[in-house]
């Protein structure tokens, strides 16, 4: 009895160990290729794109990720497009574009062949549509902070109102009850008092285009207006912070701000003109964001704001149309015959497939089920084997990582701890294990922003954080730093569920525990509630966070940080570092205005917040025959560019290069 | 028998009720909103989505129109994929989830009792030990490892069968996840059924039937097998309300538009009425095949009364 | 047989107990341990009081006694038994021997950025043969072998301690559903239903927003409680099953006649009698819940990293069984061969109490 049933279970142990084995092998032995998987071009011009989870709406104002964003990219378009290599602003709709001397105001100067899918010309009226629409409270979009720079658009967006005299009929303006101390809080936020430059007021009038001189124009170079919370209890908050204010609020009444108020203009049919409350260079590379594309005036004041994207009622302006939309299985996109240079747009369809399994998605990739996948979908222990496959894209990304402090929290109060803490993390191997991603001391990404005089943070030294902490007094009798006075029961590394942080967390306790003996537990939330206890400021001293820029430029890393109860949930706050990026930003001339944004950074580097991990890079694998895409730092695909080359001698072999004009292969 | 099941249909709707306002308060408890991002949002559009979807009124007047709507039976838009309608979605993956289901657990059971009765009827033979054995293997392999093997073997090493996606029904992209799914179905099936039917071969009653001369294959049927399956049919209720709401692994590794999926993201997106309108669906799910559990039961074995 | 009392009314088998006789009770000249295994010759008053004041000396030593003497007679079952018992202690003592040995730790990641990757078994990074890592290492340059034997000890832990909750809570729940039936049953079942159709992420979600903030300890707490919380669903419907078919057997209505008390008719006759696929749908509740595990540690319940169990090592494997098929093989293997083993020892156990086996 024994042996007989002992032989059948020995027998299956066998079998299951061989059949995993044998599986194995057999694809390791067709790695030796020199692509990954099945290359045959699908007939028809058809690509099929791996995008991401699910898309939350089809609406790009209304969805935030980048999933959405590159369906986006089919289906809308904007004045501007991403440059499919560098990501820098394209003409779109809009042919050319000015700014005025301090870029505080952009003209786009419209072409006159741009049409909506269903035959619709695409005028400056849509754009001042679409900008309204995007800052109106009624939709309630979470990218509108994205617009606040246009002038009023916060005040809009909030709610808010003018504040009136009645007897004069004159409009109070921000510059009255601007407080003496510039340190408060809103003094940093655009729409706010302080924010008042004085450029604001200075009015050029353009003499080759008299027509450009409008009085909403005029309107907006007025002294900046007072915008004050829309309900009382919002007031009494202001108040408090500014006792000007009440004064100010004595007898007069209060104008809501319209949308008619916002700073877009719609100054002939094909001239379309923002007014920025001050001046700001880099809004330009913000246009081409899904926030800011065209849609469709009529289809939604018919359908309503969410039911207008339905398969039947959806009018898009990209250069392709919705042809089916089927949840959580594909999406089908197919070239729109109405789109402006619809003669140039090669690809016939488009199918983008939700899915979220790394796995599954390599599986299909590989099956030749799809063509290309989004990006950081290689998973990182098997980048051995694909990176070296002429298949396999990664490049730099403007994107970073970082741990940040909880600096409200004993004993990450104080700066030295926090010092000791990212000395004694050596990034470069890191780096090496995390095999493509750059190391990084800094806090924006290394090598994205030419130009760009970026400053180092402190380096790798485990002695020196020692001596730190032991200055902290974590030190035995004779002055040494000594890991049990630590309190360690009060540190943990909170990180959201991923394999890639787990991975990351791991490796950094590793070397805490290396170089300063301090073992720091670990510990994964789901995302939801990671989230909560980051912005609540619950976390024991340490969280995990990522950020992927908005725009190429610094300053959507640098901003982080330049609000009081802003996005970085580090509870480190510094008036002197916001004045320092709002200085930066008055600067016209780039060069210098880099030069202050990195005196900026290295300013809030010294405080050490946080503790920088690395640029990220992009990571994901497109067969050889798909042209036109390329691993760009954002791995946003302007799809009009792409196509499938059935000549196996005009293929991709390895990465594309990003900079020269023709696609040539590199490496 | 008629009223009872009439009793079970009628206390339906309030325990519907009641899983619904309990899970209703447990996503109120739960941390972070279904707008709430790696981005923090600015107070002021946080206040602009609250007022717009009525967070920002009272909880009894939330609660209500909730309630309201489930009453109705019309669940409304789901809050994180802007557009689409519980009901729609719920309409949408339904006969994905269901087919999947419903496919694996009629072949787990196929095999399961045939494997389960053959091995108990003999007891401690080569076959009894190599069905054991298989049902053992099915049972330590969990899906998670069982699916992508498959796929490497039979998709990407033989290019047999599609590696994942959704090809309708019915096609060649079942294969493999049906068989995925009814390999631990099946394992379970076959050894309650063995134990079953070992129980009731030593019964008096089938003593009898022996004693009467009835043939082996009579006994077997008509009477061992009726008692034998008590096991299996406990099992099957919770076990096809589970399969038919979804099975997330299963359909992760194969990307498959079913409830599932569905149902885990809506949990972690925190869209309240996607998740109450796929609870409600589970609920009465639940209830029905116990009910049918319990009516089988009865028709199994005719000394369960109710 | 006391003829007098199978006229019992049937009312009082709710729990109300029959007339009992004055006097003492007749001592019943029997195998002690046969008011447990063959119920149906326990019907006198007197029997059960007497097995009652016998419970903590003779009988309760005798029934295990008997079992136990039975189950090593069993030899898949002994098989079972000593392949889980050197699994449990390897695992208790292996990471300590190890590193005692080869100074490998669960969560050593090798200084020199050489060292941090996959290596196969039994290789030294320059090929040669090397005992250093007997099943590899993973991504991190961890040893396997180490976390496999510490991966183990939660596993079981988790598997073993889950499933004795459930089957506690499942058998006296199902058991008392099913064998008082009727409102009683339908409430009980209701409540069931109710727990089966809540959705259990955001329960575990939100008791984690509640105690997550505790200690390891209260974290391992906190996991049992979020398995055990639905762990026991099924087994009770499984028993009630099985108890309503019982309940009206022969020997059950005879208990019931001579007026032995609901709770002991419940234990002491009929779920001895269910315990058949109690105990198997036991033993396949060990991987479900192992498996469980692994996703509820994806919510942050559960061991944190770099802690792992075989579950978490399993799903890990899978994703790069193509490339380094060892990080799936060796966790796998240990896991199915122990499942094996715990499933021999269930069926031995299971024969060894089952009453109507011993006949055989």
């Amino acid at each position: 009895m024994f042996s007989l049933r002992a032989k059948s279970v020995c027998l299956c142990a066998i079998l299951l160990a061989l059949a995993v084995y044998s599986a194995g092998c057999a694809t390791q032995a067709s790695k030796k290729a020199e692509f990954f998987g099945k290359v045959e071009p699908p007939p028809g011009q058809v690509l099929r794109y791996i995008s991401g989870s699910e898309p939350e709406s089809l609406d790009p104002q209304v969805g935030t990720g980048q999933p959405e964003a590159r369906i986006y990219m089919a289906f809308f378009e904007g004045l501007v497009e991403y440059d499919p290599k560098t990501m820098e602003p394209i003409p779109a709709i809009a042919e050319t574009w000015d700014t005025n001397k301090d870029s505080s105001e952009f003209i786009f100067h419209l072409r006159k062949n741009a049409r909506f899918s269903n035959g619709d010309p695409i005028t400056a009226q849509d754009f001042v549509y679409t900008f309204r629409r995007g800052l109106a409270p009624a939709l309630a979009a979470r990218n509108g902070y994205l617009a606040y720079e246009i002038k009023y658009a916060q005040g809009y967006n909030e709610g808010g109102s003018f504040v009136r005299d009645t007897k004069t009929g004159k409009f109070v303006t921000a510059a009255e009850v601007e407080p003496e101390a510039e340190s408060k809080g809103q003094s940093v936020e655009p729409a706010m008092p302080a924010n008042a430059s004085p450029h604001a007021a200075e009015l050029a009038v353009d003499k080759e285009n008299p027509s450009y001189d409008t009085d909403f124009h005029h309107f907006m170079h007025e002294p900046v207006r007072l915008v004050v919370a829309g309900d009382e209890k919002g007031r009494e908050k202001e108040f408090k912070a500014n006792p000007k204010l009440r004064a100010a609020l004595e007898n007069k009444e209060l104008v809501p701000v319209k949308a008619e108020d916002i700073g877009v203009e719609a100054i002939d049919d094909y001239t379309f003109r923002l007014s920025l409350t001050q001046p700001a260079p880099y809004f330009i590379g913000l246009m081409p964001h899904q926030f800011f594309r065209a849609v469709p005036r009529k289809a939604i004041e018919q359908w309503g704001d969410t039911a207008w994207t339905l398969p039947e009622h959806i009018v898009t302006s990209g250069p392709f149309k919705l042809k089916a939309w089927k949840p959580y299985n594909e999406i089908v996109a197919v070239k729109d015959p109405m789109y402006w240079d619809a003669a140039n747009v090669r690809l016939n369809q488009i199918s983008f497939y939700p899915l979220e399994e790394t796995t599954t998605m390599m599986n299909l990739y590989k099956a030749g089920e799809v063509d290309a996948v989004f990006n950081h979908n290689v998973p990182v222990g098997w980048l051995d084997q694909i990176r070296p496959l002429k298949d396999y894209m990664d490049a730099p990304e403007v994107a970073i990582e970082y741990y940040q402090f909880n600096t409200t929290r004993p004993p990450f109060t104080d700066k030295r701890v926090r010092k000791a803490f990212n000395m004694a993390v050596d990034k470069k191997a890191l780096a090496e294990y995390r095999k493509i991603v750059k190391p990084l001391t800094a806090f924006t990404p290394e090598g994205i922003f030419p130009g760009y005089p970026q400053p180092k943070g402190d380096d790798f030294n485990p002695e020196k954080a020692k001596q730190l902490l032991a200055e902290a007094g974590f030190k035995d009798a004779s002055g040494k730093f000594d890991p049990k006075k630590f309190p360690i029961n009060e540190v943990e590394l909170t990180y959201n569920t991923a394999e890639s942080n787990r991975q990351v967390a791991e490796f950094v306790q590793a070397q805490w525990k290396q170089n300063l003996g301090l073992t720091v537990s670990l510990k994964n939330m789901e995302f939801k509630t990671f989230l909560q206890s980051r912005a609540k400021l619950e976390y024991k001293g340490l969280g995990r966070a990522g950020w992927v820029g908005d725009y190429m430029d610094p300053y959507t890393f640098l901003a982080l940080f330049s609000t009081v109860g802003g996005d970085n949930g580090t509870g480190w706050y510094d008036p002197k570092y916001a004045n320092m990026l709002k200085e930066a930003n008055r600067q016209s001339d780039p060069q210098k205005r880099y030069e202050l944004l990195a005196k900026a950074e290295a300013y809030m580097l010294d405080a050490q917040p946080v503790i920088p991990l690395m640029t990220n890079a992009t990571n994901w694998v497109k067969k050889p025959y798909v042209k036109g895409m390329y691993p760009n730092p954002g791995t946003l695909h302007a799809w009009k560019f792409v196509y499938i080359e059935d000549d196996r001698a005009k293929w991709d072999y390895g990465v594309p290069k990003l900079t020269s004009d023709k696609p040539t292969t590199a490496e | 028998m008629f009223k009872f099941v009439l009793r079970r249909l009628i206390i339906t709707l309030p325990m519907v009720v009641i899983v619904v306002s309990l899970t209703w308060g447990l996503i109120r408890l739960a941390p972070g909103n279904f707008y709430s991002g790696e981005k923090k949002i600015p107070a002021a559009i946080e206040k602009n989505i609250r007022e717009k979807y009525g967070l920002d009124k009272p909880w009894y007047v939330q609660y209500g129109r909730m309630m309201g709507s489930v009453l109705r039976g019309d669940f409304g838009n789901s809050l994180r994929y802007q557009g689409q309608s519980v009901n729609q979605i719920l309409l949408m993956t339904l006969p994905v989830s269901a087919t999947l289901g419903l496919f694996s657990y009629l072949i787990a059971l196929l095999v399961g009792i045939l494997a389960g009765t053959l091995a108990a009827l003999k007891q401690n033979s080569r076959l009894d030990y190599a069905s054991m054995a298989l049902a053992m293997l099915g049972l330590s392999i969990p899906n998670f490892v069982l699916g992508p093997l498959l796929v490497l073997v039979l998709s990407l090493s033989l290019y047999w069968l599609p590696p994942a996606r959704w090809g309708g029904f019915p096609s060649w992209n079942l294969v493999l996840p049906v068989l995925t799914l009814s390999g631990v179905y099946m394992a379970y099936i076959a050894r309650l059924t063995r134990s079953g039917m070992l129980e009731v071969l030593r019964a008096d009653y089938i003593r009898t039937a022996r004693a009467k001369g009835l043939s082996e294959r009579a006994v077997v049927f008509r009477h061992a097998l009726r008692g034998g399956l008590l096991p299996v049919v406990s099992f099957t209720g919770p076990a096809l309300a589970f399969l038919i709401s979804g099975t997330v692994v299963v359909e992760r590794i194969f990307a498959l538009p079913g409830l599932g999926n569905y149902f885990i993201n809506a949990n972690l997106n925190r869209d309240e009425p996607l998740i109450i309108g796929i609870v409600a669906f589970i609920s009465i799910a639940i209830l029905l095949f116990n009910l049918l559990v319990d009516v089988a039961y009865a028709y199994i074995d005719p000394r369960i009364r109710y | 047989m006391n003829e007098e009392r199978s006229a019992t009314d049937r009312a009082q088998t709710t729990g109300q107990p029959a007339l009992t006789p004055l006097g003492t009770p007749p001592e019943a000249p029997r195998d002690p341990d046969i008011i447990h295994t063959s119920p149906e010759l326990a019907v006198g008053e007197g029997d059960v009081r007497s097995a009652e004041m016998r419970d903590d000396t003779i009988v309760g030593t005798s029934l295990w006694k008997d079992a136990w003497r039975r189950l090593l007679k069993n030899k898949l079952a002994v098989f079972g038994l000593v392949v889980v018992a050197i699994i449990i202690v390897v695992s208790l003592v292996g990471p300590y021997i190890i590193k005692a040995t080869t100074g490998y730790t669960y969560d050593f990641i090798p200084p020199d950025s050489k060292l941090v990757k996959s290596f196969p078994p039994f290789q030294a990074p320059d090929g040669s043969f090397s005992g250093a890592h007997p099943m590899g290492t993973d991504n991190a340059g961890r040893d396997i072998l180490a976390r496999v034997l510490l991966g183990g000890r939660i596993s079981l832990m988790v598997g073993i301690i889950s499933t004795i909750v459930s089957l506690l809570i499942g058998i006296s729940y199902g058991a008392t559903s099913g064998y008082l039936g009727g409102k009683v049953d339908d409430v009980m079942m209701r409540i069931v239903d109710v727990l089966y159709s809540l959705p259990y992420m955001m329960i575990v979600i939100v008791l984690l927003a509640f105690f997550g903030n505790r200690s390891p300890l209260g974290q391992l707490f906190l996991l049992f409680a979020a398995l055990g919380a639905v762990s026991w669903l099924t087994m009770a419907r499984i028993v009630r099953g099985q108890v309503m078919s019982l309940k009206n057997q022969e020997f059950v209505q005879a208990a019931r006649a001579t007026g032995v008390t609901t709770p002991k008719i419940i234990f002491r006759h009929l779920v001895p009698n269910a315990l058949g696929p109690v105990i198997v749908y036991a033993t396949l509740t060990v991987p479900s819940v192992m498996l469980q595990e692994a996703f509820l540690s994806f919510l942050g319940l559960g061991v944190q990293a770099p802690l792992a169990s075989w579950g978490s090592l399993a799903s890990e494997g899978i994703q790069n069984i193509a490339i380094f098929p060892w990080q799936l093989i060796f966790p796998g293997v240990t896991m199915a061969l122990t499942l094996f083993s715990l499933n021999f020892l269930g069926d031995g156990l299971r024969d060894a109490l089952d009453p109507q086996m011993r006949k055989f």
